[in-house]
């Protein structure tokens, strides 16, 4: 049980979200470029996703989002189902590629962030909780994004890792690459 | 696997009602997930603290870019700002500790009534769509949910969070804030507009005068601003003219960080038109409010008049720079119906 738990993506997802939440809540509400607070918890699960898929992206992120609801004291769900749907997003793009050059997947994160950040205001909407304006969330989602741009190539090998990916699993196999 | 197989698809509605029933749960109040919170935060504490530690010199490095030039600008402003405003707070404070003299001496409630934790700003919401900040005091300290969070400006917000060590303020700017405050507005150069009911007229004679008083001028700040110009006549009584003290009452709401707070109030309000920009701003107390009375919130700053019925709103100017918060004293207080019995 121990061992099937320190293999799984669990294990190593659970640290790499306690680390990056950590660095959301201390360094990054400090340094807030244009006033927005870049959300790097966000563009590791959209880069997860963007390696890993729309099933691995949408379950990553439901759980970094817990545990992000967990911190932060959001009501619990309210981040999880957007950091779902950014992982989920995210993944979309691997169901099209052949190859996972860095800027396929820095891309592919990208979307996946901007439309994570996009719905927080939907679902605090849907909730009733707060209202946000359409000017300054178009300088949130546009902060956010680039972000995720750039953190990509970092946060996609740190999401492979994290959920045990082979090189070879981000490609085609040999015989359909030949196909193709 | 395509995109909409049916394992994918029940993964995905598995994922949505799971979000449905936690936040339904939540919203409702669970005492399960208070736990888990206050358990978590626990958790994650080491992780901050090791984080804080490494992002030190990169935070001192990124304010002293961004920072630099508008501080230095600030700074200068702000000497001669401190210069004038000092004979103004030695007579504010006399005039403060004459009021909760007074407030004592007829039994009524005021901010000095009640102890308070002083604590030390340690986070701000890492989200952007809250406006939230974290402090180092909590539970063990005496801190409860509700309680009000102010510094010597005035009204900061309200604890939202409790966890032994630290606690959870939402700000006033947010969208989620509510709070009943009270419009004091000294008014009275022309009698007819005075509306009984929402106007209470006093005969002032204080011991005091200002530039004008004997031409009949009305002060226009309330005492508590008293100008540097104010001479107090200890011998000689002057009797002012009568004085209007508009009071009405609202609810406070934020309006998120860009937008400044308003206030609105029922429609058909008597007072309608009478309140003006710079009139000033106090929680107003009351059996069910989330604050203890006359805690200074900022001044009107802008007056919306709503058209048909829809009555009036006030956008307030809050008296304290919520983007620069250092320490805030948390009042313990409670209002009477949160009480436990």
């Amino acid at each position: 049980m121990i061992g099937f738990l320190m293999n799984s993506w669990v294990a190593r997802v659970i640290p790499i979200g306690m680390v990056l939440l950590a660095v959301q809540t201390t360094l990054l509400v400090e340094l807030r470029p244009f006033g927005v607070s870049v959300q790097i918890v966000l563009a590791y699960v959209a880069a997860t996703g963007a390696v890993g898929g729309v099933d691995r992206g949408a379950i990553v992120g439901f759980t970094v989002g817990l545990m992000y609801d967990l911190a932060v004291g959001t009501p619990l769900g309210a981040t999880a189902v957007t950091m779902a749907l950014a992982g989920y997003v995210a993944g979309i793009g691997r169901l099209f590629r052949i190859e996972s050059h860095w800027w396929i997947l820095a891309l592919q994160s990208a979307v996946g962030a901007a439309v994570g950040e996009a719905m927080v205001p939907v679902v605090r909407l849907v909730i009733g909780e707060a209202s946000v304006s359409p000017t300054g969330l178009l300088t949130v989602v546009g902060v956010v994004t680039a972000a995720a741009l750039v953190a990509s190539p970092v946060l996609a090998p740190l999401g492979r890792w994290s959920l045990s990916l082979q090189r070879s699993e981000m490609k085609l196999p040999p015989e359909i690459r030949a196909e193709v | 696997m395509p995109l909409y197989s049916a394992g994918r698809r029940r993964v995905i509605i598995a994922l949505a009602l799971t979000s449905a029933l936690l936040l339904t749960l939540d919203l409702r109040g669970n005492r399960l997930f208070d736990a888990a919170r206050s358990g978590f935060t626990v958790a994650l504490q080491p992780f901050q603290q090791a984080a804080e530690v490494a992002s030190t010199p990169i935070e001192r490095l990124w304010r002293a870019y961004s920072d630099f030039d508008t501080l230095e600008e600030e700074n200068r402003v702000l000497r001669a700002q401190v210069d004038a405003q000092r004979s103004a707070e030695i007579a504010a404070q006399n005039a403060i500790i004459e009021n909760q003299d007074l407030l004592a001496l007829n039994s009524l409630e005021s901010l000095a009534s009640y102890d308070s934790v002083t604590a030390r700003l340690v986070g701000q919401s890492p989200t952007n769509f809250d406006q939230q900040v974290e402090i180092d005091r909590g539970s063990i300290h005496g801190i409860r949910v509700g309680m009000p969070a102010v510094n010597e400006a005035g009204l900061v917000g309200k604890v939202t969070r409790v966890a032994p060590t630290s606690s959870v303020i939402m700000l006033v700017t947010d969208p989620s804030y509510a709070v009943q405050v009270k419009i004091l507005s000294v008014g009275g150069e022309d009698p007819d507009q005075v509306v009984p009911g929402f106007t209470t007229t006093t005969a002032v004679t204080e011991e005091e005068s200002f530039p004008g008083a004997d031409q009949g001028a009305v002060r226009e700040e309330f005492p508590i601003a008293t100008s540097t110009s104010t001479t107090v006549v200890l011998d000689d009584r002057v009797n002012l003219p009568e004085v209007e003290v508009i009071r009405e009452t609202g609810v406070l709401r934020g309006q998120g960080d860009e937008r400044l707070p308003r206030v609105s109030f029922v429609a058909g309000n008597s007072a309608f038109g009478r309140i003006e920009i710079g009139d000033t701003v106090f929680t107003a107390g009351g059996s069910t409010s989330l604050a203890p009375p006359n805690i200074p919130v900022g001044r009107v700053a802008n007056v919306i008049t709503r058209a048909g019925t829809a009555g009036q709103e006030l956008e307030v100017a809050l008296s304290p720079d919520l983007g620069r918060l250092q320490f805030v004293r948390v009042v313990l207080y409670q209002p009477p119906t949160e009480l436990q019995p």
